[in-house]
C-alpha cells in the first residue's frame, strides 16, 4: 500500500558556474525527510529520488540517497529548462514508477518558480496540494495541512496517489554524514534519456543585475557612526 | 487582446492580490475581466468592481472555499469559453496549487513570481528574478499566443475606485474535487504581540546565529522602543512564534520604521515588509537582496551595530 | 644471638601447609582477576600498534619511580603518594626477599643470608618505610576527609544515568575502605613486630626502632612473654591472611590502579588528541565511532581502569568549571562502570549494576555531555595515568554524528561547510577579500611560487574583526620582506574542528582537497595564523599525504625579529598578559615563541594565574563555537572567567591572544563580563605592527 515516493531536485545554470555553489535545494531536504519518515512509519516501502539535469545533479541526489532514499533516477538534460519542461521530463518517469505519493519542494531557492510540482500534477492529471506542512496518511487518501499566507492553516483531504509540494519547517531533516554520502555512491542512480519536451513555456531574453533600490543610501563609517546615524533616522522618521 | 484575472478570496473576503492583478493588467491596456469562482460570487463580485475592470464573470460552484480541482476545471473552462491572451493569477499558495498544472496541461506560456510586465510590439515581456533575487531577467514567450502569469504580491498597488463593469456568468461543469477543504486552523498566537500594529519594528534574521543571542536583540528592541519581529528561519527553528514572523507565510507589516538586522532579504520576507515607511538594513553581505528595498543600508556586523545602539539608548 | 628471626615460629606443620595453600589460593584469585581484565580489554575493537617500545618502557620507569606526573600541580600530594608508594614497595620487597630466603635460597641453595647485618639493615629499612607508608596514608586521610578539595569531591555537574545513580556514594566508600585496608596492613604489621619484641625482647631488634619502641612500651605495661607471644600468634594470622586477601583483591578494587596506572602510562599515545585516527576505509555506519562499550580500543578500556579518581581532570576542565553537563572524570568512571558491568569482573560475578554484553554507551552517556567538550586537552594533559579522554570523547561524537544526533546549528554549519567550503557560508571567491584593502598585491601561490604558503583559515579570512589582524600580519610580512602567497579561493576549511566534532568523512574530504591544492603549489614552508589550522596541517595532514614544514605566525614573527629582518621601532611599554591558545599550547607545546615576541616588543608580561599547559580554554574549541550554549544557567562562560582572571591581575592594558577564535571569544567576553573599558584585546600581530609603525 504505502510506499513508492518520488521526489525531485531542480538544477539550473545561467550564471558563470564559477560564481555558483551547488547544493541540494533546501525544500528538497524537507521533502526527502518527510518521505523517509512516512516510509519508516509504515514499515515498508521505497523512497525514490528523481531529478532532471546533467551529472552535476547527481551530487545533490547523493545527499538524498545518503539520508536514506533507496534509489535514484536522473533524466539526462542539459541547459536551462523552464519548470514545465522539467515537469514533462519527469512525467514519464513518475508514471512508470506508479508512486503512491509524489513529493516536490514548494520551490527552489534559486529560481523560485514554485511550479514544477504543480505542473507535474497537471500533466499526469493527479490530485495535488501545494505548500504542505503536515501529512497524515489514510486509506486511499491523506489529510494534509496547507499553509496559507499569514500562517493560517487549511486542512485538506486529498485522494491518493497525489502530488504534494512540501514546505520548509515540516520536519527536521536528518544529517547525512559525508561518509554516508560517499557510500551512497553504491546506490543506484539510473539515467534515462529525456523525452519530448515541447516548446519552452518561456524564454530568458536577458539576465542582469538589478539596479540597487532607488537611493538605498549606504551608511559608511565604523559601527559607532552607523549606529549614530540609525538613531537619527529612527528619531526623524518616527516623529 | 484580453486579460483574464482569477480572483482570490478567503472566507468571504477578496484578497488584496486580486486588486493588485488589476493594476498589473492596466500595464497592458487591454480588456480586463475578473473571474470570481465561489459559492456566492455576488458578494465577492462587489469587492472587485474597481477601476480597470471591464467585466466580472461569476462562476458559481458548490465549494465555499478554495479547492484545487475546482479552480483547475473552472479556469480551464473560462479560458476555453473566453479565449483570453493573458491570464493573471496571484503567486500565492492558492495559485501554486492549480496555475502551473493548468499551464502545463494546456501547453501555454507560463512564468511565475513576475513583478513587472509590458508589451513589446506583439510580444508579452515579463520580468522575474533568479538566483535568490540576485539577478533579474526579462522573459518572453515565443510561440505562445496565450500566456499564464503568476504575479508576485505587493508588486503593484491594489486598484481602487469604481469600475463600469459588465456582468457575466459562466456555468462551469465541475466533476469532482480530489483535494477537499476540511477545516481551517488558526495559528496559535498565545496572546503575543501584534507586530502589524507596531510603528517601529526591529527585525532579525539568520544573522542572529544562536537562539540565545535573541535576548540581546529583545533587550535592544525594548530600549529603542521597537517591537521585535523575525524572518522565517527563526520560526522554522522554533525560536520564535509565527506571530512574530514577517513575510509571506507570516505577517505583512507597514511600520513607519523597519530596522532589519542580519536579514538577507528573501523574496518571501520582502513581500512582507517592503512597503514599510523607512527601511534600514544592516547586513555583512553587500549584495544582500534586502538592500534593494532598503532606504538606508549599512554593510556591517549586526552585533557590532547592536552594541553601539545599546550605548545610545 | 644472631640477628634473625624464625618466620614460622610456633607454627605446626599443618599450619604451615595451610599457609602455603592460602598463598596459592590468593595468587590464583589474583591471576584470575588479572586474566579477566585482559579478556575485557580484548573485547575492544581494533588495536593500537604500540611502537617505540623502548621509549615507552623508559617513560613508565621514569613516571612510576619519580612520580613525575603525579607531582604536577600538587607537589604535596605527589610527596604523599611517594611515601605510600615507596613504603608499600619496600614492604612488598621485604616480603619477597623473605620468601626468596625461605622458599628458595635456603632449601634449594642452602644459602642463608637473612641474618646478622643484613637482617638488621633489613629491619631498619622496613620500619622506616613502614612509617613512610603510614605518614603518607595519614596525609591522604586528612586530605580526603578534612581538606576535601574540589577535585576529590564526587559532586557531578550532571546527573548520571539511572543504574549509576549510586556510584558517587560507592566510590566514597571504596576510597575509605582502600585507605583503611592499607592502614590496617601497616598497623597489624607493626603490631606483629611489637608483639614479638615484647615477647622475646632480642637486643638486636633495636634496629627496628618503631617495633622496638612499641615493644618496650608493651613490656613497660606488663604485656610481655606469654601474653605477647599469644598476641603475636594471633596477629600473625590476621596480618598474613589479610595481606593475602588484599593481594587477591587487587584486580577487583581500587588497588587495580597499581597495575592499570603504569599500563595506562605505557600505552598512552604521545599524540593523543592532536592527531586523531582516521576512519578505516569502507567503514560502515556501525563501524563509526564508539557507540557501544565494545567499540572502544583495548587501550581505552584499559584507560578506564587506570583512573584513580584523583580528580585533576575534573578540576582542570573548563566545561566542569562553568556548569556544563560534562566532567571528564565522571565520563571515564561511567564508562568504566558500563565496561565492568558488561564485560568485566562484576559482570562475571553477577554483581549489579549490570549491563548487557553489547552495551550501548550513547544514552548512558548523554549527548549534551559529549557535546559540551571543548576538546581543549586540559584533562589529557594533566592525567597522571595517561588516560585519553579527548580521543574517547571524539570517537563517541563520531557515533553521534553518524546517527545525526546533534543540535540544529551544528548540523547547519556542517552542511554549510560541505557546500561552501567554509563555516561562514560565504562564496568561495570572497576568501581573499581582506587582501583587497592592502596597498600591495598578495601573491596567488597557486600561480606563482613563493617561499611561504600562508594558509589563512576561515575566521581570519571572513570575520571582520579578524580580517584586521590578518591585514596587520600581511603588512608585517611585507615589511620584513617575506616572500609569501595565499591560496585565495582555493583554500577550504582546514577541518581541525570538523574532525573534533566527529564528522570524520567531511574532514577527510576537506583534507584531501586541501592537500591536493597545496601540493600543486611551489613553496618551502607553510605559515598559518590560526592554531587550529596549524594543528591539523602539521599533525594530521600527513595522514592524507600532505607533509610539510608548518609554522604558526608567532614562530615566524620570532624568527623574523631574531634574525633582524623585522626591525621594531618602539619599545611598547604596555602591561600585558598572554592567553595560551589550546591548540598552540597544550596541543603543540608552542608556549615560548609568543612570549619571546612580546618581550622583544618591550612589553611587561604578567602571566595569567593559569598559564601554559594549565591555560583555561576560551570555550570555542571542539566545534563549540558552532553549537548552542550548554553551560550552567548561572555560570559565567569560560571566556568570561578568563577575563575576570586577567582583570584581577591589576592594571592590565592588553589581553593578548594568538588565535582568531580567541579574538572573537574574548572581544565578546570583555563586553559581556562587564569589564569593557578596563582592558582591551590585542592579537599578537597587531602589537607587532604597532611596534613597527609607531615611531
Amino acid at each position: 500500500m504505502l510506499g513508492d515516493e518520488v521526489e525531485f531536485t531542480d538544477d539550473e545554470r545561467d550564471v558563470d558556474p564559477d560564481y555558483l555553489d551547488f547544493a541540494l535545494n533546501e525544500w528538497d531536504t524537507y521533502a526527502t525527510e518527510e518521505a523517509l519518515r512516512l516510509v519508516e512509519a509504515a514499515g515498508s516501502g521505497e523512497v525514490v529520488v528523481v531529478s532532471v539535469g546533467d551529472e552535476d545533479a547527481e551530487d545533490a541526489m547523493r545527499r538524498c540517497l545518503a539520508m536514506g532514499a533507496d534509489r535514484g533516477i536522473r533524466v539526462e538534460a542539459e541547459g536551462r529548462l523552464d519548470p514545465i519542461q522539467v515537469a514533462r521530463a519527469l512525467a514519464e518517469v513518475v508514471q512508470s514508477e506508479s508512486a503512491d505519493l509524489v513529493f516536490a519542494g514548494v520551490q527552489s531557492s534559486d529560481s523560485v518558480q514554485a511550479a514544477t510540482g504543480g505542473a507535474l500534477a497537471g500533466l499526469l492529471d493527479m490530485p495535488s496540494v501545494a505548500v504542505v506542512t503536515k501529512i497524515e496518511l489514510g486509506d486511499g487518501k491523506a489529510t494534509v495541512n496547507r499553509e496559507l499566507e499569514g500562517g493560517l492553516v487549511d486542512v485538506v483531504e486529498v485522494d491518493t496517489p497525489a502530488v504534494l509540494t512540501i514546505q520548509t519547517g515540516i520536519n527536521e531533516p536528518r544529517y547525512a554524514t559525508l561518509r554516508a554520502i560517499k557510500q551512497a555512491e553504491e546506490k543506484e542512480i539510473e539515467v534515462r534519456p529525456v523525452g519530448d519536451l515541447d516548446e519552452p513555456a518561456s524564454r530568458v531574453r536577458k539576465m542582469f543585475v538589478p539596479p540597487k533600490g532607488e537611493g538605498a543610501e549606504m551608511l559608511n563609517g565604523g559601527a559607532a557612526e552607523v549606529a549614530q546615524r540609525i538613531q537619527e533616522i529612527v528619531q526623524e522618521k518616527l516623529a | 487582446m484580453s486579460v483574464l484575472i482569477v480572483a482570490e478570496h478567503l472566507r468571504g473576503q477578496v484578497r488584496p492580490i486580486t486588486l493588485e492583478l488589476v493594476s498589473a493588467a492596466k500595464e497592458l491596456g487591454e480588456k480586463t475581466a475578473v473571474a470570481v469562482i465561489a459559492k456566492d460570487p455576488a458578494s465577492i463580485a462587489d469587492q472587485v468592481d474597481v477601476e480597470g475592470v471591464n467585466e466580472i464573470v461569476s462562476v458559481k460552484v458548490e465549494q465555499e472555499e478554495f479547492e484545487n480541482d475546482v479552480y483547475l476545471q473552472a479556469v480551464e473552462q473560462l479560458i476555453s469559453d473566453r479565449s483570453p491572451d493573458v491570464i493573471l493569477v496571484g503567486f500565492t499558495v492558492n495559485g501554486m496549487g492549480y496555475a502551473p498544472a493548468l499551464a502545463a496541461k494546456l501547453g501555454i506560456g507560463f512564468a511565475s513570481d513576475v513583478f513587472a510586465l509590458r508589451r513589446d510590439g506583439d510580444d508579452l515581456v515579463a520580468e522575474r528574478s533568479f538566483y535568490g533575487s540576485k539577478v533579474n531577467a526579462e522573459i518572453d514567450f515565443p510561440g505562445h499566443d496565450r500566456v499564464l502569469l503568476m504575479i508576485r504580491p505587493t508588486s503593484w498597488q491594489p486598484a481602487e475606485g469604481d469600475g463600469a463593469t459588465v456582468e457575466a456568468e459562466l456555468e462551469a461543469d465541475i466533476s469532482g474535487s480530489r483535494a477537499r477543504h476540511a477545516d481551517f486552523q488558526e495559528v496559535a498566537s498565545g496572546g503575543d504581540v501584534d507586530i502589524t500594529a507596531a510603528d517601529f519594528l526591529l527585525s532579525v534574521g539568520r544573522g542572529v546565529g544562536e537562539k540565545e543571542n535573541l535576548g540581546q536583540f529583545e533587550g535592544l528592541a525594548d530600549k529603542m522602543g521597537a517591537t521585535l519581529s523575525v524572518s522565517r528561519p527563526l520560526v522554522d527553528q522554533g525560536w520564535m512564534p509565527n506571530s512574530r514572523q514577517v513575510g509571506q507565510s507570516g505577517k505583512t507589516v507597514k511600520p513607519k520604521v523597519y530596522l532589519a538586522l542580519g536579514i538577507s532579504g528573501a523574496v518571501q520576507h520582502l513581500a512582507g515588509m517592503k512597503t514599510s515607511g523607512t527601511i534600514i538594513a544592516v547586513n555583512t553581505d553587500p549584495e544582500a537582496a534586502i538592500f534593494n528595498v532598503a532606504h538606508y543600508g549599512a554593510v556591517a556586523d549586526l552585533f557590532e551595530i547592536a552594541e553601539e545602539l545599546e550605548k545610545l539608548y | 644471638m644472631t640477628a634473625t628471626r624464625d618466620t614460622f615460629a610456633g607454627l605446626e606443620t599443618w599450619q604451615i601447609v595451610l599457609w602455603y595453600s592460602l598463598i596459592v589460593l590468593s595468587v590464583a584469585i589474583f591471576v584470575y582477576g588479572v586474566l579477566r581484565l585482559f579478556l575485557k580489554y580484548r573485547r575492544g575493537r581494533g588495536h593500537e600498534k604500540l611502537g617505540n617500545r623502548r621509549e615507552r618502557a623508559i617513560r613508565v620507569g621514569k613516571v612510576v619511580f619519580t612520580h613525575a606526573w603525579i607531582r604536577r600541580r600538587d607537589p604535596m600530594a605527589g610527596l604523599g603518594h611517594l611515601l605510600v608508594f615507596y613504603g608499600f614497595m619496600v614492604l612488598f620487597a621485604g616480603t619477597a626477599i623473605l620468601a626468596f630466603q625461605d622458599d628458595f635460597a635456603n632449601p634449594v641453595l642452602s644459602f642463608d643470608f637473612w641474618h646478622g647485618w643484613f637482617y638488621k639493615l633489613y629491619s631498619l629499612f622496613l620500619d622506616v618505610f613502614g612509617v613512610a607508608l603510614v605518614v603518607g596514608l595519614a596525609y591522604f586521610a586528612v586530605k580526603r576527609g578534612i581538606v576535601r578539595p574540589f577535585r576529590l569531591r564526587y559532586w557531578r555537574p550532571a546527573e548520571p544515568a539511572e543504574p549509576l545513580r549510586d556510584q558517587p556514594r560507592r566510590y566514597e566508600l571504596g576510597d575509605w575502605v582502600f585507605l583503611g585496608s592499607l592502614f590496617f596492613l601497616a598497623l597489624t604489621g607493626f603490631l606483629l613486630e611489637s608483639f614479638r619484641i615484647a615477647a622475646d625482647n632480642p637486643s638486636f631488634e633495636v634496629w627496628a626502632p618503631v617495633g622496638w619502641a612499641i615493644g618496650q612500651g608493651f613490656r613497660a605495661i606488663g604485656f610481655e612473654d606469654g601474653a605477647a607471644a599469644d598476641a603475636r600468634a594471633v596477629d600473625w594470622w590476621v596480618h598474613g591472611v589479610f595481606a593475602l586477601f588484599w593481594v587477591s583483591s587487587i584486580p577487583f578494587t581500587k588497588a587495580v590502579h597499581m597495575l592499570a596506572g603504569p599500563a595506562g602510562v605505557a600505552v598512552k599515545d604521545d599524540r593523543a588528541g592532536n592527531r586523531l585516527a582516521p576512519l578505516p576505509a569502507g567503514a560502515k555506519a556501525a563501524d563509526v565511532g564508539y557507540a557501544f562499550i565494545d567499540s572502544l580500543l583495548p587501550k581505552h578500556l584499559l584507560d578506564l581502569d587506570a583512573c584513580t579518581k584523583c580528580g585533576k581532570c575534573h578540576a582542570a576542565c573548563p566545561a566542569t568549571a562553568t556548569g556544563y553537563p560534562l566532567s571528564p572524570r565522571d565520563l571515564v568512571l561511567d564508562l568504566r562502570e558500563v565496561a565492568e558491568g558488561s564485560m568485566g569482573n562484576r559482570a562475571a560475578l553477577g554483581i549489579a549494576p549490570e549491563f548487557p554484553e553489547h552495551a550501548q554507551i550513547l544514552g548512558t552517556i548523554k549527548s549534551e555531555t559529549l557535546w559540551s567538550c571543548m576538546q581543549c586537552m586540559a584533562c589529557v594533559e594533566i592525567c597522571p595515568v595517561g588516560i585519553e579522554h579527548v580521543p574517547i570523547i571524539n570517537e563517541m561524537r563520531r557515533a553521534l554524528v553518524e546517527k545525526g544526533d546533534m543540535d540544529g546549528q551544528l548540523q547547519q554549519t556542517l552542511e554549510t561547510i560541505y557546500t561552501s567550503g567554509n563555516s561562514f557560508g560565504e562564496a568561495k571567491r570572497k576568501r581573499g577579500r581582506w587582501a583587497k584593502d592592502l596597498d600591495f598585491e598578495v601573491k596567488d601561490i597557486r600561480k606563482s611560487p613563493a617561499e611561504v604558503l600562508w594558509f589563512v583559515g576561515d575566521y581570519a579570512s571572513f570575520d571582520p574583526r579578524n580580517q584586521k589582524v590578518t591585514q596587520s600580519l600581511a603588512r608585517i610580512l611585507r615589511r620584513a620582506g617575506v616572500d609569501f602567497g595565499i591560496l585565495y579561493d582555493g583554500e577550504r576549511t582546514a577541518g581541525n574542528d570538523v574532525r573534533r566534532v566527529g564528522e570524520e568523512g567531511l574532514y577527510a574530504d576537506l583534507a584531501e582537497e586541501n592537500v591536493a591544492t597545496i601540493s600543486g603549489c611551489s613553496f618551502d614552508r607553510i605559515l598559518t595564523s590560526d592554531p587550529h589550522s596549524f594543528n591539523t596541517l602539521k599533525n594530521e595532514y600527513p595522514q592524507f599525504g600532505g607533509e610539510w614544514d608548518v609554522m604558526h605566525h608567532s614562530q615566524l614573527l620570532l624568527e623574523l625579529i631574531e634574525s633582524g629582518r623585522l626591525k621594531l621601532n618602539k619599545g611598547l611599554g604596555y602591561r600585558i598578559t598572554y592567553h595560551d591558545p589550546c591548540t598552540l599550547g597544550r596541543y603543540n607545546g608552542v608556549y615560548d615563541p609568543p612570549r619571546q615576541v612580546l618581550e622583544a616588543l618591550g612589553a611587561e608580561l604578567v602571566e595569567m594565574p593559569r598559564n601554559r599547559d594549565n591555560a583555561l580554554c576560551c570555550g570555542a574549541g571542539g566545534g563549540r563555537i558552532w553549537m548552542k550554549e550548554l553551560k550552567g544557567e548561572d555560570s559565567p562562560r569560560p571566556s568570561e572567567l578568563r577575563i575576570d582572571e586577567a582583570v584581577e591581575l591589576g592594571g592590565i592594558d592588553y589581553f593578548v591572544v594568538a588565535c582568531p577564535k580567541d579574538v572573537t571569544m574574548y572581544e565578546d567576553a570583555i563586553k559581556t563580563s562587564g569589564h569593557q573599558g578596563e582592558l582591551e584585546l590585542r592579537e599578537l600581530s597587531e602589537l607587532v605592527w604597532e611596534s613597527i609603525t609607531v615611531a
